[in-house]
């Protein structure tokens, strides 16, 4: 009996492993000099308020197609803000015409393609994705 | 010559004071004014002061219903977002300005944005610092809405005219009701109350009417009162009337007793003046009764005769407090015989006198009859033994003994008197002893008491004879008288003697019977020597000698 216990405990450790680990991370191209990004320069750069990089270089964010899940942790990890928040929010924009929501790519594939190549993309992934073109400059973890 | 302020003022003062609802609508009214109007002061001056916080509260709240949006305009430092909550907050006309800072720029202004100086610089703007929407509240800018100060005003004229209208309308009211209620509670009631007491008239018994719906509170109270009032006056005044009838009917009675009693009744003060008297009073004095006044009349001068007796009377009587009574003997007229009255004072006061006056003549001429059948013998008209007795012994009991005057006592005794008697009859026995009582009469002075002390004896005192000489002749002489015969009538005359004892009264004897017994020896020792004698008896007896004849 002690012995099923400590089984079904060690059970639930290790189907919460997976779940601790749903980060998010920011990558940019390793060409942009970035070396690291503080969480609000992220903020800055996403939500469209300075579109540069903290090196100088002009800053293309990269947000992926709303109805992706690591879209949705991402707003919700970076400003706590819901996929609708996010939406009214940008609505607002559009109507003044100022600034303009991120060019929206497919997947996290594309995404980290798009980085690699091009020294001013920056975007956010699932860990998962991440390979050697990409530099990880911020990791958002729950 | 009226000039209006004066006629409006006659006007106000007779409905102020001549009205109940009108003082009291009008007193209401002018305090109830007086007091919308303190309050409306009172609150208008705190009204603009409110209406200002309440404009900076709205404004506070229309900056949270942009909040989201002004940070985010802050925050991407968009203008034209900003302009766009700008029109938006605008288009309140309590907002005169709005600016919209992200940090120390000016993103974008509209209206009247002047900076706001003085005491209630806060209230005339409402600032707010512009957050970053993401992240730690990081401040991106600043949004400012200036207060429209003439909206303001504006509502807090608004409000206090409309708070004034409202006091005004209700003092109105209220003026209205309270003379409602005091016509209908107080005035119509007490009206009809007083209406009715003009019209009550005493002693008709009437009652006033408690006025309906009044009966337990305090007017009801006050007719009560009022009642019992006039019924305790009623009682009053027909126990008055029912006095006054009384009073009339005794004064009358004692009016017609005055005038009609046969007692003289009469007031003298002390002086002696009579105040007032009865027809009784005047008849009695002899005084024409249709020209009788009894002022300025003084009684001693009716009374004739006793002037000072009856002025000493009334001194004493005021002096000691007690009633006098007095007979009088008055000669009205002189063909009249005198009267007699019986006056009695007593004191009324303290210098007058209640006079009664009767006529007690009659009575008084009982009295003298009465003394004289006591003391006179009927058959002679001389005194009898009591009446000689009581004469004799006042001349003795003089208070000196030395005053004592001389006095002859003769003892007289008939010889034959029985002999007539017997012969002729009583009544010629009478005829001769009224004859005898005629000789004494004519033998002796005025002054001298003569008395039948029984039978045929009689007795004379001689008042003023000092001599036996004188006395035994005086004797003698009577003795010849008695002698002569006597008419009896019918042509019939009777003879008789007389012996007589003389005795003389000496300051030695101690009273009359002394003298009298020794007259009486005399008398007998002058029978003894034969009748017809006169013998002076001796001095009265000294020691155990006594000496007879």
């Amino acid at each position: 009996m002690r012995a099923l216990c400590a089984a079904v405990f060690y059970a639930l450790l290790l189907l919460a492993a997976p779940v601790e680990a749903q980060s998010v991370v920011v990558i940019v191209n390793p060409a942009s000099g970035v070396q690291s990004l503080t969480r609000y320069q992220a903020v800055d750069i996403f939500l469209g308020r300075y579109r540069k990089l903290p090196t100088g270089l002009a800053a293309l964010p990269i947000d992926l197609s709303p109805s992706t899940p690591d879209r949705t942790r991402f707003y919700s990890l970076l400003v706590h803000k819901s996929p609708a928040e996010m939406s009214s929010y940008w609505a607002r924009l559009v109507f003044s015409g100022q600034a303009t929501p991120p060019f929206q790519a497919p997947d996290a594939r594309t995404a980290v393609d798009l980085v690699a190549t091009n020294p001013n993309a920056i975007a956010y992934v699932d860990p998962s994705a991440v390979d050697r073109r990409v530099k990880v400059v911020l990791e958002l973890t729950p | 010559m009226n000039s209006p302020p004066n006629e409006w003022r006659r006007w106000l003062r007779a409905n102020l004071t001549g009205s109940i609802v009108v003082r009291t609508t009008l007193s209401i009214l002018a305090l109830s004014l007086l007091l919308g109007f303190t309050f409306a002061a009172i609150v208008s001056a705190g009204v603009e002061r409110h209406e200002r916080q309440r404009a900076a509260l709205h404004l506070r709240e229309l900056l949270a219903t942009v909040a989201s949006t002004a940070q985010i305009a802050c925050y991407l430092s968009d203008a034209t977002l900003g302009a766009e909550i700008a029109h938006g907050l605008m288009s309140n006309r309590t907002v005169a300005g709005v600016r919209i800072q992200a940090g120390d720029v000016t993103l974008y202004q509209e209206g009247r944005v002047a900076e706001a100086t003085g005491p209630d610089a806060a209230e005339r703007v409402v600032s707010q610092a512009v957050y970053s929407p993401f992240g730690p509240p990081t401040p991106v800018g600043r949004i400012s809405l200036y207060v429209a100060d003439e909206r303001v005003g504006e509502q807090a004229h608004d409000y206090s005219t409309n708070a004034a209208l409202l006091l005004t309308a209700q003092a109105l009211l209220v003026a209205a009701g309270v003379a409602l209620a005091v016509f209908m509670f107080v005035t119509k009631p007490i009206r009809s109350v007083s209406i009715e007491l003009h019209k009550t008239r005493l002693r008709s018994g009437e009652r006033l009417r408690v006025p309906p719906r009044n009966e337990f509170d305090e007017i009801g109270q006050l007719v009560v009162d009022v009642n019992v009032l006039i019924c305790d006056l009623n009682a009053l005044l027909s126990s008055e009337r029912d006095l006054r009838l009384k009073h009339e009917v005794n004064e009358r009675k004692l009016r017609l007793i005055f005038d009609k009693a046969e007692t003289g009744l009469f007031v003298v003060a002390s002086d002696g003046t009579i105040q007032s008297s009865n027809p009784a009073f005047a008849r009695l004095l002899g005084r024409p009764l249709a020209t009788w006044s009894p002022s300025g009349v003084r009684l001693p001068d009716l009374l004739e005769g006793h002037r000072d007796s009856v002025m000493a009377m009334i001194r004493d009587s005021l002096a000691s407090g007690r009633g006098a009574d007095v007979d009088l003997e008055l000669v009205l007229r002189e063909s009249q015989p005198p009267i007699w009255v019986e006056m009695s004072l007593n004191p009324i006061s303290a210098n007058l006198l209640q006079g009664v006056i009767d006529d007690i003549s009659e009575r008084k001429r009982g009295e003298i009859n009465a003394l004289e059948l006591a003391t006179h013998d009927s058959l002679t008209g001389l005194l009898n033994r009591h009446g000689f007795q009581a004469s004799l012994k006042a001349v003795f009991s003089r208070p000196a003994p030395d005053s004592l005057p001389p006095i002859a006592l003769l003892q007289i005794d008939l010889d034959h008197f029985k002999a007539v008697n017997d012969t002729y009859g009583h009544e010629a026995g009478d005829q001769v002893l009224r004859h005898v009582a005629r000789v004494l009469e004519r033998a002796l002075r005025q002054g001298d008491v003569i008395g039948r002390l029984g039978g045929d004896e009689f007795t004379a005192a001689l008042l003023g004879i000092s001599s036996p000489a004188k006395a035994e002749e005086l004797a003698r002489r009577i003795i010849a008288d008695i002698r002569r015969p006597i008419d009896i009538g019918a042509g019939k005359a009777a003879r008789i003697g007389a012996s007589i004892g003389v005795a003389l009264a000496t300051p030695d004897d101690p009273d009359a019977e002394s003298v009298l017994r020794r007259a009486d020896e005399a008398m007998y020792a002058a029978k003894r020597a034969g009748r017809g004698q006169v013998c002076v008896g001796g001095l009265p007896p000294r020691g155990p000698l006594e000496r007879r004849g």
